[in-house]
């Protein structure tokens, strides 16, 4: 028998094909899928062996004097329902926080959030934080929706390409082999990268402008627009409102002015923002490099004013495509799993929470909630006493890690729920063993709001639960809710909750998905937003300020350190590190250098060279690139035994309160 | 010491040196008193290190026939013989288990161009199925003969008569001499390397690429089909010798068209497209036979 299902790795949601009488063998892209049309990227051909890995926790752990004890499921189950309802009893509902997953189903990111709220707190939020937190605020400000304008499939029908902070050929392989593929047809291919990524390599005009100077770059660009009468002027009168105060604000980004920001000479950047107005349709990709930023709102705002002002929104070949980073990035906000949202985008503090409360047959809290990195704080500050965790390894990804170790130790009570042993686990009270999404039954909805099926292919090992499982016994015990049978009643119960999953059945998006909203207006699903109106009406040009990062350079700490993923690893690297061939690919934390910083400062490759910021220090090994300029360096986050999230400082968007990942001054110590 | 001797007990087996007609060995021992102070005759390697020991236990397979693989697929693993056969245990002794029933196309496929190769009759098979209508054409080895004793077998002439005519209607891509044509410093590779994603799906869909990376995994040793088109591939302490993309690319078809060619005298590859199908950026091993490199 084959299985059809999602891979596990990015948002993509390439669909592929398992057969199940050779485990751990054959993996083959779906021909049919219109997602990814049977390719995959070596993520999905050789990253599935950590599911057999020796390594996968199999039994609930109780940590007694300090070591892990193996125990039953009823034993772990009572005494995290008890330790967490006598923590609410003492210290009230907000005393205790959830951190769902991005990895986990629609179903189980859905289940959680309603765990945290109907035991009475807001207390929930999960990695879309530090990632597309401010796509979410941005688009719904600016255009009423927070996800990706068209489809993968749509791609295929645009004439220009406008990648800005996006690695795609690494980070979402398979959307960039479109881009490749287009860009070797002829199409217009702009790529504003620090880095010279491939696509920046292949590009019409590379854009490598500083770390942390988007708004600026991208205003400039909307200036010469306008410098050029080369604006859509009837999808602005009849489209959008706020183009008179946007006009003003952009009269100040002469390109002449802003290349002492950007670095970027103006002849190209006019060269560039000419093609972008007239090439049309043009589609506008991008992903962490926008958002990781202590400005990550704007800069998608940013975007947005600029797809509006050129009306590249709904038709083929044009949109705005934030890049998902996680297989269920998507999902999970729109499940709610983030503090400040209902399931559906319904801000905590709105009348429309009645719904839930009729759903939910409870009264809600209306209170925004804390975010990541606020759990850590009112941890260390003592406000917050427990934590329970699903499929996230704060240890690793999380900004300021020392906050984050200070708050676990204060905390009375650590949950985390996982396939492995993490750092993170490591510190927990109570340790839960949870199935892969290879081993359960769900939906995950990938970055083009395609919602897909995700079945079962291998049996679990020892007696590791799906996480739906788990937080139905946990949800029982503590909130007092109906059981669950099986993840499809509770997908039956999303569709009651969210009027743009109202559509879709486990049937109908079986076997290739169906992109929200899908409801009574648009049965099949919806591939292309805003084709008419917006669902705020008009959108919205919003003028944005250009302000520097927040950390800048100084005689100590002299270079600016990006951070990310590459190709071969995936986030805290719990999956990516356990499958053989990545990790052969990939077996040791690097810092990229340039070619002439390395003279200069006199390294070589693989020396070992200490990297300081003003948060921290880490040990790392040198790896010099010409695809990197001068004065800035990058490393990834993926290295347990080196991690870069020591550097990061804690400056938050206070739009999305996303921290700035992508703006460290750091010096090299040799 | 005898306390902590009998405490040690509960928790390990105990060994110790003991005299044993006259030399003195190790052996169990019950209590510190009986350990002897004496130098062993030997110095004890074989607590850590076995004079010798089982490092490898191949599962007993069972038989298996499989139906309906192309022909181009099978041809792969009369490719791959002449590399691993008798080598990697594994391989062989699940190639001497499996009976093989090859379905000989009737037309061309879209892209495939196994008529380059020989076309889709095999000289080499276990059971060689031709359909026409209702009719099956069919052509068995020696080793699977018995299954087939009381039907009226093919003897080759019309496999010969087919194979022209399918020949004919798919005009074999100029694929001899490849070898001596292909240029080490062509713009191809190049070319090729600013597509490419290294997701390896022409190693992973070809059925010729047998080449695998062995990794540990607690208490086991396993292998795992491995690409050639990935830098950490054959990498020694001082890296991949090969460390652009372009130079990776290149070595894969120089060892289909070059390499395999000197050592076995045939090509290692079969026409199946499979590599040119999976490609997400459009690679075409059609062009690397057919591109004009004299001419760059």
């Amino acid at each position: 028998m084959s299985v059809l299902t999602v891979c596990p790795y990015c948002g993509t949601g390439c669909q592929m094909v398992i057969p199940t009488q050779t485990p751990g063998e054959r993996v083959i892209g779906y021909s049919k899928s219109p997602v990814n049309e049977g390719k995959l990227c070596l993520k999905g051909y050789s990253g599935l062996s950590y599911n057999f890995s020796k390594e996968r926790l199999k039994y609930p752990l109780i940590k007694r004097n300090g070591e892990f004890v193996r125990v039953s499921w009823e034993a772990a189950l009572t005494e995290t329902s008890n330790r967490l309802k006598k923590i609410i009893r003492e210290y009230g509902p907000d005393s205790v926080a959830f951190q769902s997953s991005a990895k986990c189903t629609n179903e189980e990111n859905y289940l959680m959030q309603k765990i945290a709220r109907v035991i009475g707190t807001n207390n929930i939020d999960h990695c879309a934080r530090s990632c597309h937190s401010p796509t979410a605020m941005g688009l719904i400000t600016t255009l009423g929706a927070g996800a990706a304008t068209g489809s993968i499939n749509s791609l295929d029908d645009s004439k220009t390409y406008f990648v800005i902070g996006s690695n795609t050929t690494e980070q979402h392989p398979i959307i960039g082999t479109k881009i490749i593929k287009g860009s070797k047809k002829g199409k217009n291919l702009i790529v504003a990268d620090p880095r010279k990524t491939q696509l920046a390599e292949i590009a019409s005009i590379h854009l490598q402008f500083n770390p942390g100077t988007d708004v600026a770059l991208l205003n400039s660009i909307m200036h010469v627009i306008l410098e050029g009468n080369l604006e859509d002027t009837k999808f602005i009168e009849e489209r959008t409102e706020g183009f008179r105060a946007l006009r003003q604000e952009l009269a100040k980004y002469s390109p002449e002015i802003v290349e002492g920001i950007t670095g970027i000479e103006p002849g190209k950047l006019r060269e560039a923002a000419k093609i972008i107005a007239k090439e049309k349709p043009t589609s506008i990709l991008y992903a962490m490099g926008i958002t990781q930023h202590v400005h990550g709102t704007e800069n998608v705002m940013s975007i947005s004013n600029l797809a509006l002002l050129t009306g590249n929104l709904g038709v083929r070949g044009s949109g705005i495509f934030p890049l998902r980073g996680q297989n269920n990035v998507q999902g999970s906000s729109d499940m709610g799993a983030l503090s400040e949202w209902y399931p559906g985008y319904i801000p905590v503090n709105s009348d429309s929470v009645k719904r839930f409360e009729i759903l939910w047959k409870r009264s809600l809290p209306t209170k925004t909630g804390l975010t990541l990195s606020e759990m850590f704080d009112a941890a260390v500050d003592g406000s917050l006493k427990a934590i329970y965790i699903m499929g996230e390894n704060p240890l690793v990804t999380e900004a300021a890690i020392s906050d984050v170790e200070k708050g676990i130790e204060n905390l009375e009570l650590l949950i985390v729920q996982d396939i492995f042993m993490t750092l993170t686990a490591g510190l927990a009270d109570i340790v839960l063993p949870a199935t892969t999404s290879l081993e359960k039954e769900g939906t995950f909805t990938n970055t083009e709001r395609r919602i897909q099926k995700v079945n079962v292919i291998y049996d679990s090992p020892g007696e590791a639960m799906p996480d739906w499982w788990i937080l139905n016994e946990i949800g029982k015990r503590v909130g007092g809710l109906e059981s669950y049978d099986t993840p499809r009643s509770i997908f039956e119960e999303i569709r009651k909750a969210i009027p743009n999953y109202s559509g879709a059945t486990y049937e109908n998006i079986y076997p290739t998905g169906k992109q929200w909203p899908i409801n009574k207006e648009n049965p099949d699903g919806t591939e292309i937003l805003h084709t008419k109106s917006f669902p705020i009406g008009k959108g919205k040009l919003v003028p944005i300020p250009y302000r520097p990062p927040v950390e800048v350079t100084d005689a100590k700490y002299d270079f600016i350190m990006t951070t990310g993923r590459n190709y071969f690893h995936f986030h805290s690297g719990t999956m990516s590190r356990r499958a053989d061939v990545l990790e052969r690919e990939s077996p040791e934390p690097y810092v990229e250098i340039n070619t002439e910083d390395a003279k200069r400062i006199g390294v070589r490759d693989s020396q070992k060279i200490t990297i300081e910021s003003r948060h921290g220090s880490i040990e790392t090994n040198v790896r010099t690139t010409e695809k990197i300029p001068a004065g800035i360096v990058f490393v990834p986050f993926h290295f347990d035994e080196s991690r870069v999230n020591r550097l990061v400082g804690k400056t938050l968007d206070p739009l999305s309160k996303i921290p700035e990942f992508k703006v460290v001054a750091v010096r090299l110590v040799v | 010491m005898e306390s902590a001797f009998v405490a040690i007990s509960s928790d390990f087996q105990v060994y110790g040196a003991v005299e044993r007609d006259g030399d003195v060995i190790f052996d169990r021992v019950a209590g510190f008193d009986q350990v002897s102070e004496e130098r062993s005759r030997y110095a004890p390697k074989e607590f850590l290190m076995k004079r010798n020991e089982n490092v490898l236990i191949l599962n007993v397979e069972s038989k298996k026939a499989v139906f309906g693989i192309k022909s181009c697929d099978l041809k792969g693993f009369y490719l791959m013989d002449k590399q691993i056969f008798g080598k990697d245990p594994f391989y062989t002794q699940k190639r001497e288990k499996t009976l093989f029933a090859n379905f000989v196309c009737s037309e061309p496929c879209n892209g495939g161009f196994c008529s380059s190769f020989g076309g889709p009759v095999l000289d080499q098979y276990d059971l060689q199925i031709l359909r026409e209508g209702e009719k099956f054409h069919v052509m068995v080895s020696e080793k699977y003969d018995r299954y087939f004793r009381e039907f009226k077998k093919e003897t080759g002439t019309f496999y010969v008569d087919f194979s022209n005519r399918f020949n004919s209607k798919l005009e074999p891509l100029p694929v001899e001499g490849i070898e001596k044509r292909i240029k080490w410093n062509s713009e191809l590779w190049k070319e090729y390397a600013s597509a490419c994603i290294s997701c390896g799906a022409c190693n992973f869909e070809c059925p010729t690429c047998y080449c695998f990376d062995l990794y540990d995994d607690g208490n086991e040793r396993k292998k795992e089909w491995d690409s050639c088109i990935l830098s950490g591939f054959t990498s020694s302490s001082a890296g991949n010798i090969r460390k652009g993309l372009d130079e990776r690319l290149r070595q894969r078809f120089y060892h289909k068209f070059v390499y395999f060619k000197k050592s076995k005298d045939t090509y290692l590859c079969t026409g199946c497209n499979r590599c040119v199908e999976d490609c997400p950026v459009g690679i075409d091993i059609k062009e690397v036979i057919t591109y004009d490199y004299n001419g760059e």
